[in-house]
């Protein structure tokens, strides 16, 4: 009896310690799921035909999905036979990185992790960063099948792809070169231009050319620095990662599609393309002015992205110098600025945003006030409560003692170690803010009405829910997709940033 | 590194084999513009326009948005939650155009634009000497020499001054469910309100125990004293609660059916006009929240008061429709009979009587003065003269609006003993103050209504309505369903789910997006009518420059594409030219006509 318990917690202990297993089984579920879908939506139920392009993908899927379950189990047997993954088990990832002719990201990223036994945190990011280029490329060049396309559009595209084919010339560089605490210091030529190509947005770009740099500086030690050990442990989290990667990849989107998508699709009426069903030329199908929802989702991304981030910056930097002070100087100050923060926390955070924008109008400039006056006092707290604990510390009572200045002690010794807590409740609460956009442009109370907006979009849709279905759920899934994403990463960064963890 | 070159070659290859076949915007619009004279204006700066309107007509101004924006201009809009904010918005001069919607409910050419264009027009921001000449001029002609004096106006009014831009002309439409009323029963008439005493239910033997579920916006009820009020909220609910001298027919022609005269006539000479009481029509009044007969039968006295005070600025406070009865000059009762036998009928050899007895089964034998006295089995009869200030056969059509509803004499004036310069809303309730039928502590129902129907009480949920039992008892003009229930559903698509899940029986006003889903449901059935209804953009006359230049203002005409509106309505509106459109066909048409903005842009920018 206890041998058998004994052995079975064996088994569950063998199989959680490789990160392979949790992997394959995530995405095998994942994968399976968009397969059922792709089934599903496969077959016109009306009249009982099959619809030849959904169903191939359907097949293609099908085929990456059941590969992916072979790979599962077979990872299971060698890590309860031989306690680690077999080179021919590995040998299979390279399969699945076929996978992303079939556009299923899921597999792609799984085989790009199987394939290499060790990992080095700026692996997985180039593999992401490549991923997010691919990815804004395919959706961009779409635009290739309208009537035409912005002027800006072929140079746009070529520079996206000279980005892309030297993302992955990195990407095999990392793969080959860089190791757990050591990076090839060569790697440094192409640190800097990866740093540089962030311009279109990839911010995995960014971030792979500072780790390189930093590990390059520190070739040897094995010391881990705070932000590396961050990077290591979110890297080994897949759905933060993949909650960074749709933020980061709307967010490339975003700023690609200045250059790569024509406005006047989002925002002219076309009264020849009413409620069109999608094509191949409208992607998601048009709306009921003969917009093409396709841009205007697009197009609504930047709104949502610039407005979530401004409304949860906003109060991160007025909340925290208020906590800061008041959690800092105790007493009278933090007696008045908490009481009058508890005024402004007594009044509904979206009820106080409906009132600004009545009274100052709805543009984008008062939706970001709107939002983020009423956020003020929970980060304020948030700060307060860190900078009371952190003031207490050695360190502190030792800058005291050498005589340096309240504010530097605040801003240069409590502030940085307290932003953890910070920085994790802003990620969580970007994707509130993101709802809340959408839900005021919803009652009309966002931004003007024909601006691509995702709770606009989502109001035309709203009405045509028995028509025209489409209308409503993608911009739906947009806001969906971008909540959970932000969760995602706000949850990973929470672990990550932890040091209970450790 | 083979691999990388093999495909960093297949992917340039793919670019510039697409590259090849892309057209772009620039290629685009080289290709759209044939005639390169046409183009490069001298000046191509956007020209700002300030566009108000309303949140719930946000389709029309986004496609108005959209053409301007198109013609050269840069649009704000100005987008206001509510009619009231709205209104305060234009009475502040907060924009170069507003977009705005007249529905000639009277169903005559003068009503849809006297009042609108004519220089101290109650409605009117505007004051030009040809077009206050064409409409008085087109007031006292006959309707077929009317239509090129309307022509004449509409040229003034729409093309060489432009002082408004016409959009469409709505249809009026109506859903209702098949399964449990009559279809037979319900009516849709191009200008006046649904006649509920005729709307019956499929299984008659339900008429008494339930009720008819109608569905209603406007939850605020201006008033129910029919000349306080002239809009949305009231319309329909005034016209069946009160009965009038004359009807309208669907097509807005004019009858005394199911109105409180038997026969009406124009004497010689288009001043005097005479009705022909009913005696069969009793007042009712509210007891203990129960409908029930007063006793006091509608007569020549109401009908006299009623007219008076309905033109009379100054009876009651904020009298919202005086101008539709300016033109009443005299309203009496006739009590000797030779005047009828002695004056002729407008354009005829006829006499009055005998015009006023046609159909009548006893003759005239007397006129009594007394309303009790009247009885129509022994030839004693009613009979009221109205004379109008000038000859004016269109006053016949102010007499068929819900305004002209006839009161109790003895009941409004046992309630409105307020002084009328010293009213105070706040302590005074004048007749048909809604506060008076609110369930609530203030609830004290003092109304007599004349129609088949009245109110009872009103929450913010629902009004109660039940059959007046004095009402035309015996004839087919009697109401058929004893209770009416008008729900206040203030939102287009949450009344359209009550209607489809049963919970409601008839809705008024379906949007024209939505007919599709009307009529794929098998047990509903949509009426459609084309309306008097006319959406026009409005231009400022005051403080802006759309005021001082007729340039702009033609090049916002101009730029108004009245096709692709119909094409977004699914052509379920109509193309409209000015506000007559609907009921005088001049055969003008708005076609846009992008070169002329320029051309009238340009002008305007080379007199700035």
């Amino acid at each position: 009896m206890i041998n058998k318990l004994n052995s079975k917690r064996h088994t569950n202990h063998q199989l959680k310690s490789s990160p392979e297993y949790s992997q394959a089984s995530f995405t095998f579920v994942l994968s399976l799921a968009i397969t059922v879908i792709l089934l599903l939506n496969s077959f016109h139920y009306a009249d009982g035909t099959v619809r030849s392009w959904v169903f191939l993908a359907f097949a293609a899927y099908a085929v990456f999905t059941i590969i992916q379950l072979i790979i599962a189990i077979l990872i299971r047997r060698d890590l309860l036979q031989a306690g680690d993954i077999r080179r021919s088990t590995r040998l299979l990832g390279y399969v699945q990185l076929l996978s992303i002719l079939s556009g299923n990201l899921f597999t792609t990223v799984f085989g790009c992790n199987l394939v290499k036994k060790r990992k080095p945190p700026e692996y997985t990011i180039a593999v992401y960063m490549l991923l997010t280029q691919l990815c804004v490329m395919a959706i961009s060049a779409l635009n290739l099948f309208k009537p035409y396309v912005s002027n800006t559009f072929l140079p746009a595209m070529f520079g996206l792809l000279i980005i892309t084919v030297f993302h992955f010339a990195s990407l095999l560089l990392v793969a080959k070169y860089v190791d757990g605490h050591y990076a090839h210091p060569k790697l440094v030529w192409i640190a800097l231009p990866l740093a540089l190509s962030a311009v279109s947005g990839n911010l995995f770009a960014l971030v792979l050319g500072i780790n390189l740099l930093a590990k390059i500086r520190r070739n040897g030690n094995p010391a881990l620095t705070r932000w590396g050990d961050v990077w290591v442990k979110l890297t080994g989290n897949s759905t933060a990662m993949l909650g960074l990667f749709f933020v980061v990849f709307l967010f490339c989107l975003s700023v690609c599609s200045l250059l790569t998508f024509e406005y006047s699709f989002a925002i002219d009426n076309n009264y020849s393309a009413i409620l069109l069903p999608p094509s191949l030329e409208y992607p998601l199908g048009t709306d009921n002015f003969g917009r093409d929802l396709f841009s205007r989702i697009v197009y609504g991304a930047r709104i949502s992205l610039i407005v979530g981030f401004a409304s949860t910056l906003v109060p991160v930097v007025i909340g925290g110098i208020l906590g800061a002070i008041s959690g800092y100087y105790g007493r009278h100050t933090d007696n008045i600025i908490m009481r009058m923060l508890d005024v402004l926390y007594a009044i509904p955070g979206i009820l106080l945003a409906v009132a600004i924008i009545a009274a100052f109008g709805a543009n984008t400039v008062n939706l970001i006030i709107a939002l983020s006056v009423g956020a003020i006092p929970t980060y304020a707290r948030t700060m307060r409560a860190n900078v009371l604990l952190v003031s207490t510390y050695e360190y502190v009572d030792a800058a005291r003692a050498f005589g340096s200045s309240n504010l530097s002690i605040i801003f240069k010794h409590i502030v940085p170690n307290s932003l953890a807590p910070m920085i994790v409740k802003s990620t969580l609460t970007i994707g509130s803010a993101v709802i809340a956009t959408s839900s005021l442009s919803y009652l009309g109370l966002g931004v003007e009405p024909h601006i691509p907006e995702w709770g606009n979009i989502l109001k035309i849709g709203s009405t045509y829910l028995e028509t025209h279905s489409y209308l409503a759920i993608y911009p739906g899934l947009a806001i969906i997709l971008l909540v959970l994403s932000f969760n995602f990463l706000g949850d990973g960064l929470r672990d990550a940033l932890d040091p209970k963890l450790d | 590194m083979k691999k990388n070159n093999l495909l960093l070659l297949m992917l340039t290859l793919v670019i510039v084999l697409a590259g090849c076949s892309v057209t772009t915007k620039e290629d685009a619009q080289q290709q759209n513009q044939q005639d390169p004279a046409a183009e490069t204006p001298a000046d191509n700066t956007a020209v700002d326009i300030e566009l108000l309107g309303m949140s719930a007509n946000e389709s029309d101004l986004n496609i108005i948005r959209d053409q301007l924006s198109k013609n050269g201009f840069n649009v704000k809009l100005n987008l206001q939650p509510d009619y009231g904010s709205y209104k305060a918005q234009q009475d502040a001069g907060n924009f170069d155009i507003a977009l705005s919607s007249w529905t000639t409910v009277t169903g005559n050419p003068d009503y849809a634009v006297r009042s609108l264009f004519k220089t101290g027009g109650d409605y009117s921001i505007m004051s030009d000497e040809e077009v206050d000449r064409l409409i008085d001029e087109a007031a006292t002609q006959t309707p077929e020499e009317a239509v090129e004096t309307y022509r004449q106006l509409e040229q003034r009014l729409v093309t060489d001054k432009a002082y408004i831009a016409p959009l469409y002309i709505s249809l009026k439409s109506q859903a209702f469910n098949k399964e449990v009323l009559d279809p037979s029963s319900v009516r849709l008439s191009k200008s006046r309100s649904l006649p509920w005493e005729e709307v019956d239910f499929n299984d008659t033997s339900k008429r008494a125990t339930e009720p008819l579920i109608l569905s209603q916006a406007n939850s605020e009820l201006t008033s129910l004293d029919p000349i306080k009020g002239n809009d949305g909220s009231i319309n329909i609910i005034n016209t069946n609660m009160n009965v009038r001298l004359i009807n309208l027919t669907d097509d807005d022609k004019i009858t005394s059916e199911g109105s409180l005269s038997y026969n009406h006539a124009i004497g010689e000479g288009n001043y005097d006009y005479y009705f022909i009481l009913r005696d069969d029509i009793n007042f009712a009044r509210i007891n203990n929240k129960q409908a029930e007969d007063s006793g006091e039968r509608v007569g020549a006295d109401d009908v006299i008061f009623s007219m008076n005070r309905a033109k009379d600025k100054d009876s009651v406070p904020d009298h919202r429709t005086y101008t539709l009865h300016e033109h009443i000059n005299t309203v009496e009762a006739v009590t000797d009979l030779s005047e009828l036998e002695n004056t002729k009928v407008s354009g005829s050899s006829e006499s009055i009587k005998d015009a006023l007895e046609k159909g009548l089964s006893t003759k005239i034998s007397a006129l009594v003065s007394d309303k009790n006295q009247a009885n129509s089995s022994e030839g004693k009869y009613q009979v009221i003269k109205l004379t109008t200030t000038e000859p004016f056969p269109q006053v016949l059509n102010y007499l068929a609006h819900q305004s002209a509803g006839i009161v109790s004499k003895q009941q409004v004036e046992k309630i409105n003993t307020y002084d009328i310069n010293n009213f105070d809303i706040n302590k005074d309730i004048p007749y048909g103050d809604q506060r008076s039928v609110t369930e609530g502590d203030g609830y004290n129902n003092t109304l007599y209504a004349s129609g088949p129907y009245i109110l009872s009480y009103k929450n913010d949920y629902e009004a109660v309505f039940y059959k007046n039992p004095g009402y035309m008892s015996g004839t087919e003009h009697e109401p058929r369903i004893e209770q009416i229930n008008v729900r206040f559903i203030k939102d287009a698509e949450s009344t359209l789910s009550a209607l489809r899940s049963g919970e409601i029986h008839l809705y008024y006003g379906v949007p024209e997006t939505r007919y599709d889903v009307v009529q794929s449901d098998s047990k509903l059935e949509l009426t459609t009518i084309e309306s008097n209804a006319v959406s026009y953009l409005l231009f400022n006359t005051k403080n802006r420059d759309v005021a001082n230049s007729d340039d702009l203002r033609k090049a916002v005409l101009y730029s108004i594409n009245q096709d692709e509106i119909l094409a977004y309505y699914s052509n379920n509106k109509i193309k409209a030219y000015s506000t007559v459109s609907p009921i005088v066909k001049t055969g003008n048409e708005l076609v846009a006509d992008p070169a002329k903005v320029q051309e009238f842009l340009n002008a305007y920018k080379a007199s700035k």
